[in-house]
């Protein structure tokens, strides 16, 4: 009756056994894999699956129709997912190799699904890297092989009060360093503002806010050997200019949640960074045309932040060639232009921002302007984790005695143990 | 029936009885049993072992090619000082959380089963509110009450000409501010607990402890106290696994903020997890689960019923 235990002890002991075997990593760790194979000319055929969050999700359908058009043996379906659990249900699908052909992905998890091999290198003969603002593209290079296509694109500006500006005798955009905090200092001694502008003070994603200056200062994130550059001479000058802002009484280090957008209406606050959609946001506050927006200041450069979405083929997809000929399609200028149309994404193509409605609103140029010289942080694997690092430092950087000297030699030290995941 | 030998039937009725009693037994216990073993106890294991080895996301297509590091993690784990800040924050939560919210849900179905008989219906609905309304919702509400110049709590302090403070960004105030929002949030659930202890102690004790000239105190003492015993073990332990594990309010309304000074081990373990980083979130999960199950031991100590 007891019989079949033993049998069953057996073999699962032998899985142990096996597994415990099986385990240990490879010596060679990743290498550059080369571009993917050619895809080929001729119309895509089969069923072409794609996953996509938020308004992208739900209105990406809108531009199947002109991709069937074309290729009339293939249809396209899209699966909305919420932006909450996005990265995980990717994670696991990947895990699973249960991917579908294609997915949006944010710029900065490419490194870590680049790494785990779930992804397709881009094929050279349908893509061509020079389309796209190099700032975006970079997103999408993981250990020298590109993993994706930048589908849209978003960069910080100053969003500034017109009223503010114009009484503290601004006429034209500080170009550098010293201009740019003149300039807020007017805004609050004349301008009438509390504040002359409202700069993030650590915490979550202010990573995004300071490291503009840094690369504008010539710092950077990685070496050419790979390893941390945090505490630059360069960086550190930046981290000192951001915690001047505060220290010297321009910028609120405790703003409650949710208060930014009515005190920047009022003119208590004269100005704060930003990317594209809080056009949106203060066109709802009732604020359209009362403000500006200001380009990055000069110092070696004038850079930016460039965030966004990708999409990347997984190595799993069952249609592999439908889904770059699909991504590829969504590529193409015109069909950008309409994609800025339907959910107000802005091309990350260069040649789409010849579309009038993009060329001519002074707001909208100002980005693409900005998108020149704009950067993302390196496709390492451990990223997310550096940032929030640094998002500590910050805070204690704004909050604290920390000088910007310490905060640079400790984000140096936590980033460099926890490593870049290669 | 009459014809068998009686203590056969009886042995049989008995063995009958038993095996009944054993099949009920099972068939209760029998939908936890099974969907424990099927969907919790896998991942439980595997969670264990991976907490041994170097597991990140980057391997999850090759979850087996990872090294074995054996305590590694578990000695990263104590050397992690964000999670030494972290362990000091739960702590603090547990230690004035706990007692703030027994003893405030105490004294709440206290004045509810004696002295409040007008509108109890509406007391005790308002009182339980908060429980099941949902924390997005009270993140809201409670933010609004602690804005720094228009919020309800400050707007009140300066009636008495006190200027209050930023309570939610000053890293000193931030964690108080929230042990008093989870005692608020969580006493409804501890009074209706202690009012059905409360409505388990039989009258006569009292009326016995009155005959011998106790007073309202002397009762509370030596008679409510004593008789509550069993249900403030059960409360006690409920609230602290709960306070051990909390997350929910540094997550909605501090985001762990500011200067981690609300960041809690379970919040430290879900960011880990999303870094990726499996096995070391693994480990430190362990830590916490064998730091509730050393508390929970602890309060089974001092609150076990005294021997007859």
């Amino acid at each position: 009756m007891r019989g079949w235990i033993r049998p069953v002890a057996a073999l699962g002991l032998a899985t142990a056994m096996l597994a415990v075997a099986a385990c240990g990593r490879d010596a060679d760790g990743t290498q550059n894999e080369g571009p993917g194979t050619a895809v080929g000319a001729g119309p895509a055929t089969g069923e072409i699956n794609i996953w996509a969050m938020g308004a992208e999700g739900e209105k990406l359908s809108a531009l199947i129709e002109g991709f069937t058009k074309d290729n009339p043996e293939a249809t396209v379906k899209v699966t909305p997912i919420p932006w909450d659990g996005a990265h995980d249900k990717i994670s696991t699908a990947i895990t699973a190799g249960e991917t579908p052909d294609v997915a949006l992905i944010g710029t900065t998890w490419m490194g870590e699904f680049a790494r785990t091999g779930g992804l397709d290198p881009t094929p050279e003969d349908l893509i061509k890297p020079a389309d796209f603002y190099p700032g975006a593209w970079d997103t999408t290079v993981v250990d020298g092989t590109s993993y994706g296509v930048p589908w849209y694109v978003e960069t910080r500006l100053f969003y500034v009060n017109k009223e503010v500006a114009g009484k503290a005798g601004i006429t034209a955009p500080p170009t550098t360093w010293e201009d740019l905090k003149a300039a807020f200092a007017a805004m609050q001694d004349k301008g009438g503002a509390k504040w002359g502008v409202s700069l993030q003070p650590g915490a979550t994603g202010s990573w995004q806010s300071v490291m503009p200056f840094v690369w504008q200062n010539g710092g950077t994130v990685q070496k050419e050997d790979g390893s941390f550059d945090f505490d630059s001479p360069e960086s550190v000058a930046a981290l000192e200019y951001y915690k001047s802002f505060f220290s010297e009484g321009l910028s609120p280090s405790d703003l409650p949640q949710g208060s930014l957008e009515p005190e920047f209406v009022k003119g208590d606050i004269g100005a704060f960074v930003s990317g594209p959609w809080h056009i949106g946001i203060l066109e709802e506050q009732g604020a359209a045309g009362e403000y500006e927006l200001w380009g990055m200041p000069t110092k070696q450069s004038a850079t930016s932040f460039v965030g966004g979405g990708d999409l990347a083929v997984f190595k799993d997809a069952a249609n592999r060639e439908g889904a770059w000929k699909f991504v590829s399609y969504l590529s193409r200028p015109d069909v950008q232009a309409t994609w800025f149309q339907t959910v107000g994404d802005l091309p990350s193509v260069k040649s789409a921002w010849d579309d009038p409605a993009l060329k001519e609103n002074p707001l909208l140029s100002a980005f693409g302007t900005q998108l020149n010289d704009a950067k993302s942080p390196p496709t390492i694997s451990t990223w997310d984790q550096v940032a929030a690092v640094f998002d500590d430092k910050m805070e204690a950087l704004i909050k604290t005695g920390m000088t910007p000297a310490e905060a640079a030699a400790a984000i140096q030290e936590e980033a460099t143990s926890i490593g870049t995941g290669a | 029936m009459t014809a068998r030998p009686q203590d056969a039937a009886l042995r049989r009725g008995r063995r009958g009885a038993r095996l009944r009693r054993a099949v009920v037994g099972w068939g209760f216990v029998s939908p936890f049993t099974l969907l424990f073993a099927v969907f919790m106890a896998g991942p439980v294991l595997v969670s264990l072992a991976m907490s041994f080895t170097d597991l990140r996301s980057a391997d999850v297509r090759d979850p087996l090619g990872v090294n074995f590091v054996g305590l590694d993690q578990y000695a990263k784990v104590f050397g992690d000082p964000l999670f030494l800040k972290a362990s000091g924050n739960t702590a603090f939560f547990v230690l004035f959380g706990v007692p703030l919210t027994m003893t405030a849900g105490l004294a709440v179905a206290l004045g509810l089963s004696s002295g409040l008989t007008r509108f109890r219906t509406l007391f005790r609905v308002g009182y339980y509110l908060p429980v099941v309304t949902s924390i997005v919702a009270v993140s809201v509400v409670w933010r609004f009450l602690l804005q720094p110049e228009t919020g309800l709590v400050n707007s009140l302090l300066a009636l008495v000409g006190v200027d209050g403070p930023n309570w939610l960004a000053d890293p000193d105030l931030s964690l108080p501010s929230l042990v008093v929002m989870a005692t608020w949030r969580n006493l409804g659930f501890q009074m209706v607990v202690f009012l059905a202890g409360l409505q388990a102690i039989p009258q006569n004790l009292y009326e016995a402890a009155r005959l011998d000239g106790a007073g309202a105190w002397q009762q509370f003492r030596h008679v409510t106290l004593p008789m509550l015993r069993p249900t403030m073990l059960f409360v006690a332990v409920i609230t602290s696994i709960g306070y051990l594990q909390f997350f929910e309010e540094a997550y909605v309304m501090t985001q762990g903020g500011p200067l981690n000074s609300t960041l809690s081990v379970s919040y430290h373990i879900y960011k880990q997890f999303g870094f990726g980083n499996y096995s070391y979130a693994s480990a430190m999960s362990y830590v916490l689960f064998v730091a509730i199950v050393a508390l929970s031991l602890l309060w089974f100590r001092l609150l076990k019923r005294k021997e007859q």
